[in-house]
Parts: C-alpha cells; sequence; structure tokens
C-alpha cells in the first residue's frame, strides 16, 4: 500500500483543498466510529475466540489509519476532527452473531467514506483511498461471509436501467 | 494608409491575397471533392474513454468465464453432486450475477456520441477443464488479476467514474475469498 504524501497544498487555499480537507475528515470521523464501534464487536464475541482476536486485529487497523489521517490533516495546517464520546451504533448488539453484523456495517461505512477520498484528482489520496476501500470490503466479507457488487457506493449513486 | 487600403480594395485583391486564400481554401475544397473522408480521421477518445472501454471489454470476458464455468460444472460434476459442490456452484452463480450488475453499471458510463452505431462486441470464448478446484482456482486468480488491473487504471478517469472502478474492484478482490472458502466447502 502506497501513503499518501504528507506534503500539503497551502493551507486555508483553494475550493480544491477545502474538498481535500473535507474528504479527510469524512474519512476520519469514520475509522473514529469504526474504532469505537469495534469495541462493541470485541466485547460480545466468545473470549478467547478467534473471531475475537479477528476483531482486535481489524480494531488495531482501524485506530491506525485514524492516526494516519489525522496526521495527513494536521499536515495540512487543519485541525483533525476530534472523535466523539460515544457513537450511535447501526445495529444493537447482544449477541456474537449481531456481533459479527455490526462489525460488517462499521466496514461498509469506512469502505462509503474512503470513496470520498477516491474522488480527489490528487493521485496519493485517490490511490491511498482506492486500497483502503478494497481492504475495508474485505474485511467486510470475512464478517458476513457474503460479498457486495458495489462496496461503499450508495444505492443512489448507481444508474437503473 | 486608410486611403491606400480602400484604392487596394477597389482594384481588387492583391496577388498575395489571394495566394494566401488560395493555400488556405485547398484543403477545403479537396475535402468537398472527396466528401467526409478528406476531413481525417477522427481524434482518438479520450483516455478516460479508452480505459472505460476496455474496462467494459475485461468486464464481458468475465461474465464469459463464469458462464463458461458453470455450464462446465454442471455438465461434468455427477448428477448427485456433494452438498458441498452444489453449494460451491450456488456461490459461483452469486458472484456471477454481481459481475453482471459490474458490467451494466461501467456500459451505463458510455456515453456514444449520437449517430454512431457501437460495434458490437463478439461473445468472447473461455476455456474451461479441470476439477472443481481446478476451475475455483482459475477464478480466484482471474478475480485478482481484474481487481489489481482497475485500481492501476484510476490515475485517469474522472472522479465519479474512479470511485466506481474503485468499488468495483473491491468487489472483485472479494470474491476471492468466498470463492477460496467454496472450494473448502465454506
Amino acid at each position: 500500500m502506497t501513503a499518501p504524501s504528507a506534503t500539503a497544498s497551502p493551507p486555508g487555499g483553494s475550493a480544491a483543498a477545502s474538498q481535500v480537507i473535507a474528504a479527510l475528515q469524512h474519512a476520519l470521523a469514520a475509522e473514529q466510529a469504526a474504532s469505537y464501534g469495534y469495541g462493541v464487536v470485541g466485547a460480545h464475541l466468545p473470549q478467547g475466540s478467534a473471531l475475537q482476536a479477528t476483531a482486535a486485529t481489524d480494531w488495531i487497523t482501524h485506530m491506525r489509519l485514524r492516526d494516519r489521517l489525522s496526521a495527513l490533516i494536521s499536515a495540512r495546517g487543519t485541525q483533525p476532527v476530534p472523535a466523539a464520546v460515544a457513537y450511535q451504533l447501526p445495529a444493537p448488539v447482544q449477541s456474537s452473531g449481531e456481533a459479527q453484523t455490526l462489525a460488517a456495517l462499521l466496514e461498509d461505512g469506512v469502505a462509503q467514506a474512503y470513496l470520498g477520498l477516491v474522488a480527489l484528482p490528487e493521485k496519493g489520496l485517490r490511490s491511498f483511498g482506492a486500497q483502503q476501500v478494497r481492504a475495508a470490503a474485505l474485511r467486510a466479507e470475512a464478517w458476513r461471509g457474503s460479498t457486495q457488487a458495489f462496496p461503499g457506493l450508495p444505492d443512489s449513486s448507481l444508474r437503473r436501467s | 494608409m486608410a486611403d491606400g487600403v480602400a484604392a487596394r480594395m477597389a482594384r481588387g485583391p492583391s496577388r498575395r491575397v489571394v495566394l494566401a486564400a488560395s493555400s488556405a481554401s485547398l484543403p477545403l475544397l479537396l475535402a468537398a471533392c472527396k466528401g467526409v473522408q478528406a476531413l481525417g480521421s477522427p481524434p482518438p477518445p479520450a483516455a478516460d474513454v479508452s480505459t472505460l472501454r476496455a474496462a467494459i471489454s475485461a468486464e464481458e470476458v468475465m461474465v464469459a468465464r463464469y458462464a463458461a464455468a458453470l455450464s462446465y460444472l454442471r455438465t461434468s460434476l455427477p448428477p448427485k453432486g456433494t452438498a458441498a459442490d452444489i453449494l460451491s456452484v450456488s456461490d459461483i452463480e452469486a458472484v456471477q450475477s454481481e459481475h453482471g450488475e459490474h458490467l451494466a453499471q461501467l456500459k451505463s458510463r458510455l456515453v456514444e456520441p449520437p449517430g454512431s452505431r457501437p460495434t458490437p462486441s463478439p461473445t468472447p470464448s473461455v476455456q474451461v477443464t479441470g476439477s472443481l478446484s481446478d476451475v475455483l482456482s482459475m477464478l480466484e486468480q482471474a478475480e485478482q488479476a481484474a481487481s489489481d488491473r482497475l485500481l492501476s487504471q484510476l490515475g485517469v478517469l474522472p472522479g465519479s467514474l474512479a470511485q466506481l472502478f474503485a468499488s468495483i474492484a473491491a468487489s472483485e478482490a472479494t470474491h476471492v475469498p468466498l470463492l477460496t472458502a467454496a472450494g473448502r466447502g465454506r
């Protein structure tokens, strides 16, 4: 995976620079939500199980990506959005099965957020975003046990004949 | 000076003006005689259009590959295949359906100029042989290669098309573990 360049366009500049910051902040918010959500996922999986180990690995991945995105935003002279104290979960979690469903939904949200980076013209950020969409889709497949035709893309963006 | 110009206009075009006009209008005159062909070949399509067309062709090959694989497996598997065999085939059918959706979305983004008749691409021919495991392995390799190829093409695309390519690349990458699990009988 290629890390995007930390060298920035001038802070507070053009509309293009604002779009980059907005997309990075959106991806950061998704990673913060995933970092929180995986704590809930891990707590509802069988103690010491392979599933719980996978959840721990994924949780660490999201925290690292959260830190990388924060650094990219700071390098552009902007303050990263702080994480919320708590997040509204997309689905209630009271069992191992519901925890796995939550993990898949968290990855869907992350994939959608990284597609915002793919829309940017900056080559490094576009590539980074696309790699992360793929990584999130792979984690979602592992949790869900099935695939999606268009990971991260909302139905409204698809053209129906 | 203005008088000089007026006088020249009154006399008619100078020799120099006539030569310039002749050399400039010659190609147009020739074009008029020879018809549209003489205007030259149309400009090559933009990089994003070429990339989209290539992606559509590659997806058509992928759809044909799955059709060939399913046809082969349905005829080569024993009449009473094991539950794992049947499950594998249903997984392959699910993936084939997603490729059909990829192809439809890619085609919907290609806007042909009015009046043009896109040449229908011939149905790709794909040969499938071997055991169920061989077929799954062949499909896994094709999926990974397709995903990598789409990601390598993002640079020339406008933002929304790059998002579609990235999403399809992600989907095709997820087919690899799904097919691997199908081979293990899930």
